[in-house]
């Protein structure tokens, strides 16, 4: 502060000391030459002023005009040696002190201006090198943030596929007792139809045609109990996606084989209106087969309080324009109202207490994967309509 | 009377199933008869014999718990092997209560099953002949005169034949008369025959 203010002081002695020094600078030559060239300090004194003003500021600039004032009026103004100007010289001398005056107003606004200019030229600069900080920081922010995104959509995914599985596997624990059932079915074939066979052969008097066709059966018992536990097995595994040609009349067959025990149990009919006049699609089956179980289980459990009307679940496949073809699961149940439909294909949304909500978002994000719709409508008279468009191999869209 | 060829009835809507229990149950010389639902059972006509039903439980339309229902309102009381793919506890209580004869979980050994159709026809046989004993004592019973019915019951609540004569102003002799009749009619070996044959057909009727 102290150090601030000394060297302030010496700042403005230098300047004032710069203006009376040029002053007596432009005395001295114009005294020279003011024999030779008449009246030289015109300029001198001019220059004096320019110079004080431009580098002292508008002080010292007042002071060299004042200086040159009474330099002029006591050496270069009859009578000479003395402060006062005579009558006849008035006019010209007034024009030169106008004219100091003009010169340092000039100077001085031109270099305010130009100091403005700078200091104007400085500020941008910093204001420019602020903002460049600035970005950059909001550079490395968004760097940082988009790394974080990524990693938190990389987590995403990885629980999103875990719930697709949880709800895969929670589909399968609605559906354990009917495919208990359906397993259970045909060892119960096989059990009674060996019994059949031991007591046709323990006769006193075997009876071998009654002993072979029991035998037949138990054959086809068990072949039809591996056929069931091989279905659950493709079902339940956890294949990544495989793309191949799917027949869909055919995967709605095989999943619907596993749904009737729970039909029947809820003495629903499921009836099936298949096309056989559709194109090849292309897609995973286990997965399509996974959004028509899905499709048709809600269909099921939709219809368990109707008691007015027949319980029907009917499976539609129809061939679209464009090579798509279209399946339709309509159920004869409680139908839906417009909140649950606006809802219905949100994540955890559900109409059961015991649905974890994830079947029809998954479903649809299966289909979507597949190039196709899956939507809902309200039946005309009661129940709903859940339908899905996929493209088939020669599409264009495929 | 002649014996009458026992039947079972087997109804099953899975065709391994109901073949394979056909053909256990005709192994060892009982006729069998076979149906995919129940409301094919109720629509066929079932001959007069000593029968029982082997009924699986969980059947698309009418399930098996449904038809013992409908098979009681009507009074039709032919006993019912129950077969369940998973025997939970509350159906089978329920079925047993409504008097179901057994209840079998599926996959059924073959020998339990015969056991429990033997137990079932001899059951339904017994039945059967305690029925038609009923409606014997009932047409015997029947064949009594209105005084003879009126001395048939002081007889069998013990009274002795003067108060009997007391109490209907008649006569010991007749008393008598009456009562030899009555014997005779009711076919009653001895007194304590023909109280026997007198409880049971107020309790058949009761019922």
């Amino acid at each position: 502060m102290q150090i601030d203010t000394v060297a302030t002081a010496k700042h403005i002695l230098f300047r004032y000391g710069l203006a009376i020094g040029l002053i007596f600078l432009a005395l001295l030559v114009s005294l020279a030459l003011q024999n030779s060239f008449g009246n030289p300090f015109w300029f001198f004194f001019s220059a004096a002023v320019i110079l004080s003003t431009w580098f002292g500021g508008t002080g010292p600039g007042w002071l060299a005009v004042i200086c040159s004032t009474l330099a002029v009026m006591y050496y270069f103004t009859p009578p000479l040696r003395s402060l006062a100007v005579s009558p006849r010289d008035l006019p010209y001398f007034v024009t030169f002190v106008a004219c100091e005056i003009g010169v340092t107003r000039l100077i001085f606004w031109r270099r305010r201006t130009e100091d403005s200019l700078r200091q104007a030229r400085d500020e941008l600069e910093l204001r420019v090198a602020e903002r460049t900080a600035e970005l950059k920081n909001a550079n490395d922010a968004l760097v940082r943030q988009m790394a974080e995104q990524r990693r938190t959509e990389e987590t995403l995914q990885a629980t999103r596929s875990e719930l697709a599985r949880a709800a895969r596997i929670t589909t399968i624990g609605e559906l354990t007792a009917s495919i208990a059932h359906e397993v259970n079915q045909p060892l119960a074939a096989v059990v009674a139809n060996a019994d059949a066979c031991v007591a046709w052969l323990s006769r006193e008097k075997p009876d071998l045609a009654e002993a072979r066709s029991a035998a037949e059966r138990a054959t086809q018992g068990a072949t039809r109990a591996s056929e069931v536990i091989a279905r659950i097995r493709s079902l339940i595994t956890r294949a990544t996606p495989e793309k191949s040609s799917v027949q869909i009349n055919r995967v709605i067959e095989q999943t619907v084989a596993l749904a009737e025990g729970q039909a029947a149990r809820n003495h629903a009919a499921i009836k099936l209106e298949l096309s056989p006049n559709l194109p090849i699609v292309v897609g995973d089956s286990i997965q399509l087969q996974q959004v028509i179980l899905n499709l048709v289980v809600n269909g099921i459990e939709a219809m368990t309080s109707v008691t007015d009307r027949p319980k029907l679940l009917t499976l539609r496949t129809e061939p679209e324009n464009k090579g798509h073809i279209r399946v339709l699961v309509q159920d004869s149940g409680i139908g839906l109202t417009e909140e649950v439909k606006g809802r219905l294909f949100e994540p955890f949304f559900t109409t059961r207490t015991k649905g974890m909500g994830m079947g029809l978002s998954i479903s649809r994000s299966i289909i979507e994967a597949h190039g196709g719709r899956l939507w809902a409508e309200t039946n005309g008279r009661g129940g709903a309509t859940f339908q899905f468009t996929l493209p088939s191999e020669d599409s264009p869209a495929a | 009377m002649k014996q009458q060829d026992p039947i079972v009835f087997v109804i099953d809507d899975d065709r391994l199933i109901r073949d394979g229990l056909q053909s256990l149950i005709r192994s060892v010389g009982l006729h069998v008869e076979t149906f995919a639902s129940a409301q094919d059972f109720l629509g066929a006509k079932r001959p007069d014999t000593p029968a029982c039903l082997v009924l699986d439980v969980r059947m698309p339309g009418l399930s098996g718990l449904d038809l013992q229902l409908m098979l009681r309102d009507e009074g039709i009381p032919i006993p019912i092997i129950f077969i369940t793919g998973h025997g939970d506890i509350p159906m089978s209580v329920r079925a047993m209560k409504e008097g179901a004869h057994e209840f079998l979980t599926k996959p059924v050994r073959g020998q339990d099953l015969l056991d429990a159709v033997q137990k079932a026809l001899a059951s339904d046989r017994a039945l059967r002949q305690e029925h038609r004993e009923g409606n014997e004592i009932r047409a015997r019973f029947e064949s009594l005169t209105p005084r003879e019915k009126e001395v048939l019951e002081l007889v069998v609540a013990g009274l002795l034949n003067k108060q009997i004569g007391d109490q209907l102003g008649m006569s010991e002799l007749t008393v008598k008369t009456h009562r030899a009749h009555v014997m005779e009619k009711t076919q009653a070996e001895s007194l304590a025959h023909l109280v026997r044959m007198s409880e049971k057909l107020k309790t058949a009727t009761r019922k």
